[in-house]
């Protein structure tokens, strides 16, 4: 059962940094409330003491996406359908896009938010690996701070963030990707929508000829979070990327799953796919 | 010579369809009275164990709690059941699966009322379970109903012929062991029922009940009231799948106790992890079939043992198992058939009906088996199936022969063979040898070898399934319905069955055939709530047996008017008893096209001539009898057939199984409703896919893991791809106008079909449901050794 919770409903940035300032009650951000909502309803430890809802879809200052100083800027508080729909996002970030349209179904993208997603940090959280390759960082606002760090930062651990209790996220940023790179994002669930994802994992790469002179790697849910392979993608640059190559490619990110996770129950089916998936996606992209 | 139908036969949309698109329909827990109550459930999160003692002090004197209802309140019956009495209302003294309710909680507040529930003090002692049904009939295995002497619900033997012999005069020997799963129906609208009590006139219900006469049963003996003072009326029903059964009888009961103690209306609606914790499931089979067949692939002998896992109760039980020993060979003439089906209880969620109604699990087995028998004979599935595929004459296993119909089991199977160019397709993608790999989980990082090429990571099949079902209850019970039938004076018409809507239309498939038979359209029918109180008892509707035998009884009813009408034309214009009188179009006419009046102005007279235009219509199945110690009689007066073929794509790297396309052919007899029918098949289809590759609710010590749609997964619309319906419409002397049975053969063939498509793609056969992920990649399943969520934490 939903407990009775107070709403707020701000109107701009400042109304809704007062409010969170206020540390005398628990306050929880709902933006979406496709996390919120579900976890009240199944008395989950992370929202249950929650007293008040604090609801950010009016505020200006986290919607919209633009391009400024090389860079795209994307409300935190953008709906995927607003992500999924946007013209610099797809002919800029089509990794991100590619991810965003496989959330959920199309209700659920209707709502749901790209902050809400890595905010709530499921291992399963499907932007983070695309976010991760892209770079992005986010801005964090509160009454008296505003900073801007790495998403890779902020996310520390399963449903786990940097967040503090006074803070919002504002804006995620992305370097335009130069257009030499290319790339892909690949979801398995159980089924074609509506599923939770059991293996992601996203690339983005510049080749030179056959050479990799650059590539970025993330994978998630076969993690405890979304992470990028740093001892990979150095592995990798300046790399041939021929058959032989991207085989021994394929089997690193398995043995590098391995060190980071362990091996659990659903490894014996994740790691062979993992392993294969990934293979089949490096060949789609180095074959272009 | 067959009649040109105006109505029957066309696609019809359903009279309900806009008020629930609408969100007009009213459904259970639409319905609020003054003074109305709620109820919520004490369990105890256990799966068996001994109650010592309830200590309800802590809530006595709450404001939120009006009432506790236990056990002691209950004025009749304490156990009840469909088949036998062994599930109790309220535990009283030992709960035997996790659903199980100690007592209720009734007041005005949900919310305060789950509060108060926990500051009830149960003290238990957990007991020791059984969990496996294969360990239920061990000598030393505990009892799940200590009073009734064994675990064994019930054991259906069939002996056709001398299987020895069958197997000494085989070329050919071979022998397979099957698992299908337990699975959950998945209704979009969790249980909700209201009692509202009427002093003197007894109690009324209201609620999402599939079988308004079998709740009625449940309640008058629970309350102990006699029937006529327990009013039981449907609401608009957000889906059943056979699964509305005892659940909703017995909250109803649970609802009438509490309304008639507190003398106020209680309503009970469960929540989405309530209803899959506590409703009864699709029965988990263990199958093991032997089979004997000559080189020129004629089987000879099949000795097929079964074993269901019937839950803590017997519900369904010995109805569900008894379809399966009936059909479980398929539909091929066997001269020697030796089966033996046990349904055993284990304190696992309880089993009952489910839409195929035991069926679908041996599909799985023997046409499994047939495609085995087709591959190590070196011929296709299509011959195979010809070769011993039952004709008009053909003997059943159960020794019954098949007449007085078409039987059109090799018309579908070429149809759908034809339809799908399956024979070339399924020789094209046949594979010798298994083409999965073999994973070794001590070396889980891969060696190039191990890496797919490309072009090879998708492999596509083709498999079919084909299969004979008997229509409605057969030996199973009195098989009759009945439906009142009233003609206003304006021409307009009320009309009531004693079969209940579930969903499937069949208040559309009705006014469809009173329209026919009337010369009218039918929206100038209006169907009528169905009330226990307004028509007689019909049975359940269940067995595919709406169309069959509600319908029978419609027409009887349309018929006994028209034969009133049509006396009176007779007399009005004078017309000689030879003389053939048309019903069409709203006009009354003559063979040679003369108009002799309009239907409206006929009623007018009919009414102003003082002749009774209400009736109760009434159809009654012919005989069918049963041997239980040897399976053998006529099990079902008529049967129908049908053959879907499924064509996927495997991903060899995920073991993601895509449907590309699944083709239905159906023989139902005649159609009364296009779009009703087409619907029929594509709901059924999906449903049955899901079984096929997705669905499964897992337990742990008897507790189901997944208890919502988060984890509960069914397919949705993206999982599945084309859908297509054909019929083939044979002739059949019994329903109106020859129409059977459609809702369960569509659902029965479809795993079965893609379990051979898969094998067809990738060279390796499958032996357990659901053909997942794991399944299809490693050939086994894996399952969380943790119940709880990481979310939750
Ligand atoms: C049916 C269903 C299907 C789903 N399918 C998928 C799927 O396929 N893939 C997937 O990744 N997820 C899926 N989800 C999960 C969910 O939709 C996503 O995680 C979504 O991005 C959450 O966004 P939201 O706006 O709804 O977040 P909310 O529920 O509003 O918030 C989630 C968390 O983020 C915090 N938060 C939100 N915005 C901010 C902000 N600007 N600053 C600081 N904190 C903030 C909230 O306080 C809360 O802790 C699904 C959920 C449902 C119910």
């Amino acid at each position: 059962m939903i407990p009775s919770i107070e709403i707020l409903i701000p109107k701009n940035l400042n109304e809704v940094l007062g409010i969170l300032s206020n540390q005398d009650k628990n306050f929880k951000i709902i933006a979406g409330g496709t996390d919120v909502v579900t976890g009240l309803k199944q008395e989950s430890n992370r929202f249950i003491n929650t007293e008040v809802l604090v609801d950010i879809n009016r505020i200006a200052e986290v919607k919209g996406i633009e391009k400024r100083n090389g860079k795209i800027s994307i409300g935190a508080a953008s709906t995927f359908t607003e992500i999924y729909t946007n013209p610099i996002v797809s002919s800029e970030l089509p990794i991100l896009k590619k991810a965003v349209a496989t959330i959920g179904s199309l209700q659920i993208r209707n709502r749901a938010t790209i902050a809400g997603n890595f905010v709530n940090n499921a291992p399963c959280a499907d932007t983070v690996t695309a976010l991760l390759v892209y770079n992005a960082t986010i801005e964090i606002e509160s009454t008296n701070s505003k900073r801007e760090i790495s998403l890779q930062e902020f996310l520390q651990g399963p449903y786990k963030t940097q967040l503090k209790k006074d803070e919002i996220v504002t804006r995620i940023n992305i370097p335009v990707p130069p257009k030499t790179f290319v790339g892909d994002f690949y979801k398995l669930g159980r089924r074609q929508a509506v599923a939770i994802s059991r293996i992601t994992f996203a690339v983005l790469m510049e080749l030179n000829g056959n050479k990799i002179n650059e590539i970025k790697i993330a994978a998630g849910a076969v993690t405890p979070i979304g992470t990028r392979f740093p001892e990979l993608e150095k592995y990798a640059a300046g790399k041939e990327a021929n058959n032989d190559f991207i085989k021994s490619l394929a089997s690193k990110l398995g043995e590098e799953i391995i060190k980071l996770t362990g091996l659990r129950w659903s490894s014996e089916y994740k790691l062979p796919v993992v392993q294969q998936m990934f293979y089949q996606m490096l060949k789609r992209i180095t074959k272009k | 010579m067959k009649k040109e139908f105006s109505v029957v036969g066309k696609p019809i949309i359903r009279e309900d369809g806009f008020d629930k698109i609408t969100g007009r329909a009213k459904f259970a827990d639409d319905y609020k009275f003054d003074g109305m109550l709620h109820a919520v459930m004490l369990r105890i999160p256990e799966t068996h164990a001994k109650i010592n003692s309830i200590n309800y002090s802590e809530v006595e004197n709450d404001q939120a709690v009006n009432s506790i209802i236990t056990f002691a309140d209950i004025p009749g019956a304490k156990k009840v059941g469909m088949i036998k009495n062994d599930q109790p209302i309220f535990c009283d003294e030992v709960i035997v699966t996790p659903g199980d309710v100690l007592a209720m909680l009734v007041g005005e507040d949900v919310a305060r009322l789950r509060l108060a529930l926990s500051k009830i003090k149960v003290k238990y002692t957990p007991l020791q379970t059984l969990t496996d049904p294969r360990k239920s009939l061990e000598p030393d295995a505990i009892l799940i109903h200590p009073e009734l002497g064994s675990n064994l619900i019930i054991h259906h033997p069939l002996r056709k012929g001398n299987i020895e012999k069958g197997f000494a005069e085989s070329d050919h020997i071979l022998e397979q062991t099957y698992t299908t799963q337990l699975i959950e129906h998945a209704y979009i609208e969790p249980e909700a029922v209201i009692a509202i009590p009427l002093g003197q006139n007894g109690i009324k219900i209201i609620g999402s009940i599939q079988n308004p006469f079998s709740a009625r049963r449940i309640i008058a003996a629970v309350v102990n009231l006699p029937l006529d003072k327990v009013q039981v009326i449907q609401a608009q029903l957000g889906g059943s799948f056979g699964g509305k059964d005892d659940t909703m009888c017995i909250l109803s009961a649970r609802a009438a106790v509490a309304a008639i103690k507190v003398n106020r209306p209680v309503k009970i609606r469960y929540t989405r992890e309530e209803s899959i914790l506590e409703s009864y499931k699709r029965h988990p089979y263990i199958l093991n079939y032997k089979v004997g067949f000559k080189n020129n692939g004629k089987i000879k002998a099949m000795k097929i043992d079964i074993l269901a896992d019937g839950g803590a109760y017997c519900s369904m039980s010995p109805f569900v198992t008894w379809r399966s020993v009936v059909q479980a060979t398929g539909p091929y003439e066997i001269e020697n058939v030796h089966t033996d089906v046990r349904a055993v209880y284990t304190n696992n969620p309880y089993t009952g009906a489910m839409r195929g109604f035991g069926s679908p699990q041996p599909i799985f087995a023997n046409e499994s088996l047939m495609d085995e028998i087709a591959l190590q004979l070196g011929i296709d599935p299509v011959e195979v199936r010809k070769i011993n595929g039952l004709k008009a004459g053909s003997i059943t296993a159960t020794g019954q022969k098949l007449q007085n119909h078409d039987v059109n089991l090799l018309t579908v199977l070429d149809t759908a063979a034809k339809e799908t160019d399956f024979q070339n397709k399924w020789k094209k993608y046949k594979k010798d040898k298994s083409i999965i790999q073999k994973y070794d989980f001590t070396k889980p990082v891969f060696n190039d070898s191990q890496f797919i090429e490309p072009d090879q990571l998708i492999k596509k099949g083709i498999g079919l399934a084909a299969s004979y079902r008997g229509c409605s209850l057969g030996a199973e019970g009195i098989d009759a319905a009945a439906c009142y039938l009233s003609i206003q004076n304006d021409g307009s018409v009320y009309l009531l069955s004693g079969l209940a809507e579930n969903g499937q239309g069949l208040r559309t498939t009705f006014s469809i055939i009173v329209a026919e038979e009337l010369g009218i359209t039918t929206d100038n029918i209006f169907y009528l709530e169905t009330d226990t109180s307004r028509v007689p008892d019909s049975g359940p509707t269940v067995a595919s047996r709406a169309t069959l035998m509600g319908g029978g009884a419609v027409k009887n009813a349309a018929e006994i008017l028209r034969g009133r009408l049509e006396e009176l034309i007779r007399a009005e214009w004078k017309l000689k008893n030879s003389d053939e009188i048309i019903f069409h179009d709203n006009k009354i006419l003559t063979t040679d096209n003369r108009q002799l009046t309009t239907y409206k102005d006929l009623c007018k007279l009919a009414t102003n001539r003082g002749v009774n235009l209400a009736t109760i219509g009434w159809y009654k199945s012919p005989n069918v009898d049963w041997n239980e110690h040897t399976g053998q009689g006529d099990a079902y007066f008529t049967y129908v057939y049908g053959c879907q073929v499924a064509e996927v794509s495997v991903n060899l790297g995920t073991g993601e199984v895509y449907l590309d396309k699944i083709t239905a052919v159906h023989d139902p007899g005649t159609v009364i409703n296009k779009l009703g029918a087409e619907g029929q098949i594509y709901g059924g289809v999906t449903q049955g896919a899901g079984y096929g590759i997705l669905e499964e609710a897992t337990t742990e010590n008897g507790l189901i893991r997944e208890l919502n749609f988060d984890q509960y997964l069914i397919l949705t619309a993206k999982d599945i791809g084309e859908i297509k319906p054909i019929f083939v419409e044979g002739k059949e002397i019994y329903g109106p106008w020859g129409a059977k049975s459609l809702g369960e053969p569509t659902l029965e063939l479809t795993a079965a079909a893609i379990s051979n498509a898969v094998s067809n793609a990738l060279g390796k056969r499958f032996f357990s449901l659901p053909l997942n992920l794991e399944e299809v990649l490693l050939g086994k399943k894996l399952r969380p050794v943790e119940v709880k969520r990481g979310s939750l934490q």
